[in-house]
């Protein structure tokens, strides 16, 4: 007859009560396990995106909120000895249909990251003429194929292409020439980016050296502007960040609702045992066993909840990984840290929840909690 | 009385409402190793706040309460006591209702030393005492009262007491049920060397122990 026995068999006796706290757990570790998931699915994909393109640096403005760069500062990105390439990128998300939108990247054609694509119909876009290629996942969703067309802000293309790229933020994009796609956006030379790949690091230098020194040499180089390794670009550009803090934001709401609710079951649960707890207490029970016993029940609820909610939050997320509109950004995988994460905040969302229901039957003296009716 | 009292209780007095109630107005009393005390006298009289004092589950306003000696007041660990030296029998019986009659028993236990199997085995050994073997599986919803009392009876023996406090243990129970749980406690009591005291207002129990003091307005009278 252990204690986790004991709780259990508590946690059991007001069944819809519990159901209800553990839905309301569950709820909370759902919008969690969805949201930081989508959002790290996303970080991800932007590092797959670099990694799949070969780029090592991203040349960015130093500010947060004025996110283009002159074009012309790309001749001397490429002059530095360290650079082997420099390729302007114009990065933007816009409305295809009224349910279906998607990032657009503006490249030249000549640019290194093109290389990488696998065409799987058609061609890729020539020159600075008025025509897309389409990833293969956003191609399905329009119904679109190549040589077809299609309007983007008002603007007509030709469908020239499908493509399979390395991301999935590549698969539900559309590329176009960068010239274009900086009509469409009203940015005449500018760009939101230079994506840099780099020589390969001199022999008897350390990687790590070697691209603190070719950042160094390129901000020399460019003044005002930042060069950013991939993977922090990933972790730190804007679409991300903004993804992160609304799904951090709005799991924190849930999951604080989630917590009121344990700690409104644990209260009336401490209230309606209070004879129970005297008899615990007359039968020599420490003050602590009794904390230790209402926390146990807390923190079951929150692990029930918390798997409710893992499983509820993967169904969430492969419904989004489905859906058209957000087929392009992330994936429906659920990390095995995301999931410790998620399972750890229930629990400790339980533990905070129980903390003062169980301090405050800890304190009942056992005399009045027996004469309690 | 040459020997060591097991329990005394020393000018005890207890107050509540501000001073405005006197549950007990000066209690001076000894209680032998062994003994089978028994307190009777009128509802409001005192004799289970007495007992509570007694059993360490509340504290006096003034005097104090003397286990082998030493004074319950101050550092004395009081739930240790109540776990270690002492045994609870209650009117309401108080069993854990969502609880199994083997579990119950084992509830004292958990404060002991014993692992799971041992705290099983000395669970159903200590039904087998009181005679409700049968009936280990069951809930206490599901047991007569007089089969209540005797899981309660066997839960107050969990952790080996010296000294079995019953307030009004034979209260809910018909004449027939009260006369059986009495028997088992004068068995229990003889058979263990307890010391027992019991709260009772019914005068045939009363006479059942060795020795009986009744109590009247907060005092012993008697």
């Amino acid at each position: 007859m252990a204690l986790v026995r004991i709780a259990l068999i508590n946690i059991t006796r007001r069944r819809l009560r519990t159901g209800l706290t553990v839905c309301g757990i569950a709820v909370g570790i759902a919008a969690f396990v969805t949201l930081v998931g989508f959002s790290k699915s996303f970080e991800r994909e932007w590092l797959n995106l670099y990694r799949s393109e070969g780029t090592d640096l991203a040349v960015v403005q130093k500010t947060f909120l004025n996110t283009t760069v002159d074009e012309r500062v790309g001749g001397r990105i490429r002059a530095l000895p360290a650079v082997a390439e420099a390729s302007p990128i114009v990065i933007n998300l816009m409305d295809l249909t009224p349910e279906v939108n998607a990032l657009v990247y503006g490249l030249p054609e000549s640019s290194y990251e093109m290389a990488p694509l696998q065409v799987l119909e058609g061609r890729k876009f020539r020159g600075e003429e008025a025509e897309v290629m389409l990833g293969e996942v956003l191609a399905g969703n329009l119904g679109k194929k190549a040589g077809g067309s299609m309007e983007i802000q008002g603007a007509s293309f030709r469908v020239v292409g499908v493509f399979r790229g390395g991301s999935a933020l590549e698969t539900g994009a559309v590329m176009m020439p960068i010239g274009q796609l900086q009509n469409l956006a009203d940015l005449h030379g500018k760009v939101t980016a230079f994506h840099v790949r780099l020589r390969p690091a001199p022999a008897g230098l350390a990687e790590e050296e070697y691209l603190r020194q070719a950042r160094a040499a390129i901000e020399a180089a460019v003044p005002g502007l930042k060069a950013v390794p991939a993977g922090e670009r990933a972790h730190n550009n804007q679409f991300v960040s903004f993804a992160r803090s609304i799904a951090w934001g709005t799991s924190l709401i849930a999951l604080l609702a989630g917590a009121l609710g344990i700690a409104n079951t644990m209260a009336m649960a401490v209230f309606e045992r209070t004879r129970e707890i005297g008899i615990l207490r007359a039968l020599g029970w420490r003050r602590w066993r009794v904390i230790l016993l209402i926390l146990l029940e807390a923190a079951a609820l929150g692990t029930i909840g918390g798997m409710v909610g893992l499983v509820a939050g993967w169904g969430a997320l492969r419904g989004l990984a489905s859906l058209p509109m957000t087929a392009n950004i992330g994936n429906a995988s659920i990390s095995w840290p995301h999931a410790g994460q998620a399972l750890a905040i229930a629990v400790t969302i339980g533990l905070a929840a129980g903390a003062l229901p169980a301090w405050r039957a800890a304190r009942l003296s056992p005399v009045e909690a027996l004469r309690h009716d | 009385m040459t020997e060591e009292p097991m329990l005394a209780a020393r000018a005890l007095m207890k107050e509540y409402d501000e001073g405005r109630i006197q549950a007990l107005r000066g209690v001076d009393l000894q209680i032998a190793p062994g003994e089978f005390l028994t307190i009777s006298g009128p509802s409001g009289s005192g004799k289970s706040t007495l007992l509570q004092l007694l059993g360490g589950l509340d504290e006096p306003s003034s005097g104090e309460v003397l286990y082998r000696g030493a004074s319950l007041a101050g550092r004395f660990d009081l739930d240790a006591y109540r776990s270690r030296r002492v045994g609870f029998v209650f009117q309401a019986f108080h069993l854990l209702p969502a609880l199994r009659v083997l579990d119950n028993v084992q509830i004292p236990m958990l404060e002991g030393r014993l692992n799971a199997q041992e705290r099983r085995t000395k669970a159903a050994a200590l039904l087998e005492e009181v005679g409700m073997t049968h009936r280990t599986r069951q809930y206490p919803n599901q047991l007569s009262a007089g089969e209540r009392q005797r899981v309660a009876i066997a839960r107050s023996l969990a952790n080996d007491p010296e000294i079995l406090l019953g307030d009004e243990p034979t209260g809910n129970l018909d004449s027939e049920n009260s006369a059986k749980i009495m028997a088992l406690l004068s068995g229990i009591q003889a058979q263990r060397s307890l010391t027992i005291v019991l709260v009772t207002h019914e005068a045939e129990v009363a006479r059942m122990g060795h020795r009986n003091v009744h109590m009247k307005d907060g005092r012993v009278v008697a």
